[in-house]
């Protein structure tokens, strides 16, 4: 009977370290792998040339290795790969190791990482994420820390520079940069009679319902949703405003008399049935609804080029800059992604190398020929860059950026609930927008 | 003396026979009490990780709910007390989306316990093809969430969608077309079905097991009896599936409580206007869109509060299930 129990106690004890350590051993592996690997290698290399001059001669000291995340596409990323063999060869010291992430999957990979201390050194951000990242204290203010930093921000447009600042410092550098433009069918136009596109927005109102007819489906313009993003070109070319330049208030800006302008402008489209109901959701998309010839103009960036070289391979696009407002003056929204660097990071004279170089003629030039358009106010009218850039280079002059505020997301949400109710009819747009305002004045308390 | 005698003998026959059951389960006991170091060095890799990956991790959450969180520098959050469950308790989203939950979970589970039960009792039959069938209703199951969600977001196309096009050229039976993800009691409509659709089947193997564990020789009786189908039914089938009908309440009253995938495809997180959320993707919106941790891990657990009660009331209609059977 002793035996027996012994024996019994002896092997549950196999049975368990046997379970133990081959449970351990594959689940440890891929967690430590690629996140803290290299990451915790890499970091004294940097320094040892200095601090070690008797023992390791400077030439064989362990390259530095630099995580860089980004969201790119596959020609994109394609592209990032001859960037990326360019700056290894320009500095034989550092490696360049980069990861790509799903847009929807990239928000909560980098707060898991941030939260967990093994942050990547570099990271592409959208745009509208800088500020919110930077009072999370999770970047690295630039201005007085990065060599050169002024040199760099001379040449860029101020736009998508302008994204990065937040409380009066610079947390990233504008690494690639778009708006929207008109987008207009050709077929659509001829059917109608019209030949150019409109330039004022009046014009733009009287086309869009002379290339309706919603028996067929067939609107003059479309929106792809509620969101800022979809009416905001139409609403900065009108002279609307979100807040003040100093983002203290947004009464007077964004149920100002030219605010209320645009969204009226819009809901009347609406109710004579020349922009298309899908922007409340579950309709035609904007992108396929152009080409198939249901919305004659649609609002988008330089990413429909590839987009229908895909999708729609004999369908021509043809841009035109945004109609301008009564004032005179046409105007869009500024999209794009700044570079930054990660608070964290053990490598920060590599990574801000790296950041830099991604700022480069050379970097940008190389990242133009797949679509991105560089942020460089020298790269303008560069013979290197595709044709079709030259639109929107020049509808940037004008392109305004969306409120750089932590709380953006809930602002851009205010709007969207404002636009919903005006499109229903539940509020008048100066009714819905005094709303949004309050809104928004509770966020920047 | 004798007579005394037997008296206490059959007194303390009396005695043991009461206390027998006591005294094997001591025994038991003290055997059990030997065989739980072995046992416990078995459950040890088990316990570890429960409490590595479930425990540590719920902890901690909780406490996250507390605080104005913020997740790089954690020792500088703000503790606001039950400021997150104030906020959520008084905010119309959080109140629409557990509106939204409760709707679809009531009518989710009812239709599909309904449906399930026919599918089941005609599964149960010796159809001819009755396999296909089996694995027909099955199918939906196993399907994934993503491509269906995604599917009926497109057959409920208000401008191009296959369901519009039936009911309006169709059959006329509505003068134009809806804008199904435009409203937000319409968008409740495909979510809804969807999951009804994908969870028939399980419902109905359930009860298909349920229903064979019932012995042949009860309906044999029971026609002997002159009992006609109803009858059956209504005497033999349904008290006899009690058991199993309330565990299929239990499982789909938290599988509806927890819905999410088909929220945040078919809504795009709450739209149009935040009207259509689940509990779930609010607590996703706030946690990772606004990065709001605290309100986040403050919803988590008025679900699960919510959700534990559920579970509470239902164990005991379980038991009295049982006590009854």
């Amino acid at each position: 009977m002793k035996i027996k129990r012994l024996s019994a106690l002896f092997i549950s004890m196999i049975v368990v370290l046997a379970t133990v350590l081959t449970a351990c051993a594959p689940a440890a592996a891929p967690t430590s792998a690629p996140t803290s690997a290299p990451a915790t290698e890499a970091p004294k290399p940097t320094e040892a040339p200095t601090q070690a001059p008797t023992e390791a001669p400077t030439q064989a000291a362990a390259p530095v290795t630099i995580q860089y995340w980004h969201t790119h596409s596959d020609p994109e990323t394609a592209q990032l790969d001859k960037v990326i063999a360019a700056f290894e060869a320009a500095n034989p010291g550092i490696k360049i190791a980069p990861t790509r992430y799903a847009y929807n999957d990239y928000k909560t990979a980098l707060l898991t990482a941030i939260s967990s201390g093994a942050v990547p050194d570099v990271a592409r951000l959208d745009i509208a994420w800088v500020s919110e990242f930077a009072d999370q204290d999770a970047l690295i203010q630039l201005d007085g820390t990065m060599p050169n930093f002024d040199t760099i921000i001379k040449d860029t447009f101020p736009g998508p520079l302008s994204t990065n600042v937040w409380k009066g410092h610079y947390y990233g550098l504008p690494l690639d940069t778009n708006t929207q433009v008109l987008l207009w069918n050709k077929a659509d136009f001829d059917a109608a009679g019209i030949t150019t596109p409109p330039t004022t927005m009046e014009e733009f109102a009287t086309d869009a319902c002379k290339l309706s007819d919603k028996a067929k489906q067939q609107y003059g313009y479309a929106e792809g949703g509620t969101y800022f993003w979809a009416p905001a070109p139409v609403f900065y070319a009108m002279g609307g405003k979100v807040t003040d330049p100093d983002i203290t208030t947004a009464t007077g800006y964004v149920n100002g008399p030219d605010s209320v302008a645009a969204f009226t402008m819009l809901k009347d489209l609406y109710d004579k049935g020349c922009l298309s109901p899908n922007l409340l959701g579950g309709g035609i998309a904007t992108d396929a609804g152009h080409a198939q010839g249901n919305y004659a103009m649609i609002i988008d960036g330089p990413w429909m080029v590839d987009i229908y070289k895909n999708n729609y391979p004999d369908f021509k696009v043809n841009f035109a800059p945004i109609p301008t407002g009564p004032q005179g003056t046409t105007s869009s929204v500024v999209g794009g992604e700044d570079v930054v660097v990660l608070a964290g990071t053990k490598n920060q004279d590599a990574a801000m190398k790296w950041a830099a170089y991604l700022l480069s003629p050379e970097a940008q030039k190389m990242m133009a020929e797949v679509g991105q358009m560089p942020t460089l106010a020298s790269l303008t009218g560069d013979p290197a860059m595709p044709p079709y850039f030259a639109v929107f280079q020049e509808q940037l002059k004008t392109a305004q950026a969306r409120v750089p505020h932590p709380k953006w997301g809930d602002m851009d949400n205010a709007i969207n609930n404002a636009y919903q109710r005006i499109l229903k009819g539940d509020q008048t747009p100066q009714q819905a927008l005094d709303q949004a305002a309050d809104e928004i004045n509770a966020l920047l308390k | 003396m004798l007579l005394a005698h037997n008296k206490l003998k059959r007194t303390f026959q009396m005695w043991a026979a009461k206390h027998r059951p006591h005294q094997s389960q001591r025994t038991m006991y003290t055997k059990r009490r030997s065989d739980l170091l072995p046992a416990l060095i078995f459950l040890l890799p088990g316990l570890v990780l429960f409490a590595l990956f479930f425990l540590g991790p719920m902890l901690y959450s909780l406490r996250i709910s507390f605080f104005q969180w913020k997740i790089v520098h954690p020792d500088q959050s703000v503790f606001v007390g039950f400021r997150n469950y104030q906020h959520a308790l008084s905010d119309p989203i959080f109140r629409r989306a557990v509106l939204n939950t409760l709707v679809y979970t009531v009518i989710t589970v009812i239709v599909k316990l309904f449906l399930g039960l026919g599918v089941a009792l005609l599964l149960n039959q010796r159809l001819p093809g009755r396999t296909f069938f089996r694995v027909a209703y099955y199918l939906p199951v196993i399907t994934s969430w993503v491509i269906v969600s995604l599917l009926f977001e497109y057959m409920f196309n208000g401008q191009a969608g296959l369901v519009n096009y039936a009911l309006n050229n169709v059959l006329h039976i509505i003068p134009k077309d809806i804008l199904w993800f435009a409203d937000p009691i319409l968008t409740l409509v495909p979510i809804i079905l969807l999951d009804i659709w994908k969870g028939i089947g399980w419902a109905a193997i359930i009860f298909l097991a349920g229903l064979q564990a019932i012995p042949a020789e009860l309906y044999e009786a029971a026609r002997v009896d002159g009992a006609n189908f109803a009858e059956q039914l209504r005497y033999i089938t349904w008290p006899l599936l009690g058991p199993t009908t309330v565990f299929l309440v239990v499982v789909l009253i938290i599988g509806g409580l927890n819905a999410y995938v088909p929220f945040q495809l078919m809504t795009h997180g709450g739209d149009p206007m935040d009207l259509t959320h689940s509990v779930l993707t609010l607590m996703y919106e706030a946690t990772f869109g606004r990065l709001d941790f605290g309100y986040g891990a403050a919803i988590s657990y008025l679900l699960t509060l919510f959700v534990f009660l559920v579970s509470l009331v239902e164990l005991r209609l379980m038991r009295q299930q049982a006590g009854a059977a």
